[in-house]
């Protein structure tokens, strides 16, 4: 299925949490400012939903998500109020990709595990964890993956301070 | 063997000088570097272990599985600081004398993850004591000999016997 089928399939399905689509587009030529969009199709979710949403995903025979190859975050700009989350799923036997985005806004930076769906997810969102600060709930072992256990911020927050010292080694 | 026969035949440090040598003659012919790697600076080590640049023929091809049984470590590659704890308790546990050559750009001062690697140490030498150190990123497997062979110019030089200078 391309895109616009996985995404019409999803909609008559009645996907939890599905909240649009963005495909990528040609500049304006009329207008000056417009830019355009590259990159790939993705569809909304939102985050409370992902659990539910993956299941859908994973256990349709017409969707057949074996994989989940990515699960992670961008931050986008410092004065946003959200951070992605970005999850990348592929089938195996009918050859097509999904890209799904979820808000999760930095106030209260917090998501359902989906480690229960696709076990894959489970050193993602430890990753995403430490690197963002997303919390996600009900995960069985959050744990820090990369970092030392007793890191200090999140590195790929745009705002991240970067550390003086570390335990008295010097940083700079 | 009678003292007698080698009493005044010779000056008076020569015996001294000749232990010093070859106490080091030893172990400069026979350094046994730990297998340890940590980037890709660890590939050319490998390829200097290999056939083509073969560390053997300067002795030092022995690459030991433990730091008990090492006197070189070479820190081939990126030192972050959840491996700098593991790095000095390694260095720790090799018997002396023991020596360390700091491979590449990352592990002499942090490399290109200098501005932005907020959890790379930029340099091993900010937690064990380093030799010598070989400029590239990552070095030729040539240059990695030459740091040996500079390794190895340090140790024929070391006074093992007589006092250093500055603590007589």
């Amino acid at each position: 299925m391309d895109f616009q089928a996985l995404y019409a399939h999803l909609q008559a399905q009645g996907a939890a949490g599905l909240g649009g689509c963005d495909e990528p587009r040609a500049k304006d030529p009329e207008d000056k400012q417009d830019k355009g969009r590259a990159g790939d199709p993705f569809v909304l979710v939102a985050v409370e939903q992902l659990p539910a949403f993956l299941q859908l995903c994973r256990d349709d025979e017409a969707l057949g998500f074996e994989v989940l190859i990515d699960l992670s975050a961008v931050d986008p700009a410092a004065e946003d109020e959200d951070l992605w989350l970005v999850i990348q799923l592929l089938s195996l036997r009918h050859r097509h990709r999904l890209m799904i985005k979820s808000m999760v806004p930095k106030a209260t930076p917090c998501a359902p595990t989906v480690a229960p769906v696709y076990r894959a997810a489970q050193w993602h969102e430890r990753e995403c964890a430490e690197m963002f600060g997303i919390t996600f709930e009900g995960h069985s072992d959050p744990r820090h993956i990369l970092l030392p256990e007793d890191w200090v911020g999140y590195p790929l927050r745009k705002d991240y301070v970067f550390p003086k010292e570390y335990r008295g080694v010097s940083c700079e | 063997m009678h003292m007698g026969i080698i009493e005044n035949n010779f000056d008076d440090n020569v015996l001294t000088s000749r232990v010093d040598w070859l106490l080091n003659w030893a172990r400069l012919s026979s350094i046994w570097p730990m297998t340890f790697g940590l980037a890709c600076c660890a590939i050319e080590m490998m390829a200097v272990g290999a056939a083509h640049h073969d560390i053997d023929r300067f002795g030092a091809g022995a690459f030991r599985a433990s730091p008990r049984q090492s006197d070189l470590m070479i820190v081939a590659g990126t030192v972050n600081f959840k491996m700098a704890e593991r790095i000095e308790r390694l260095y720790d546990q090799m018997p002396s004398p023991k020596y360390v050559i700091a491979m590449g750009a990352c592990a002499t001062g942090g490399g290109p993850y200098h501005k932005y690697g907020y959890t790379v140490m930029k340099g091993v030498d900010r937690i064990i004591p380093v030799d010598v150190y070989i400029a590239g990123c990552p070095p030729r497997p040539e240059a990695l000999l030459e740091g040996l062979m500079k390794l190895q110019e340090k140790i024929r030089s070391t006074p093992v016997i007589r006092k250093p200078a500055h603590s007589a």
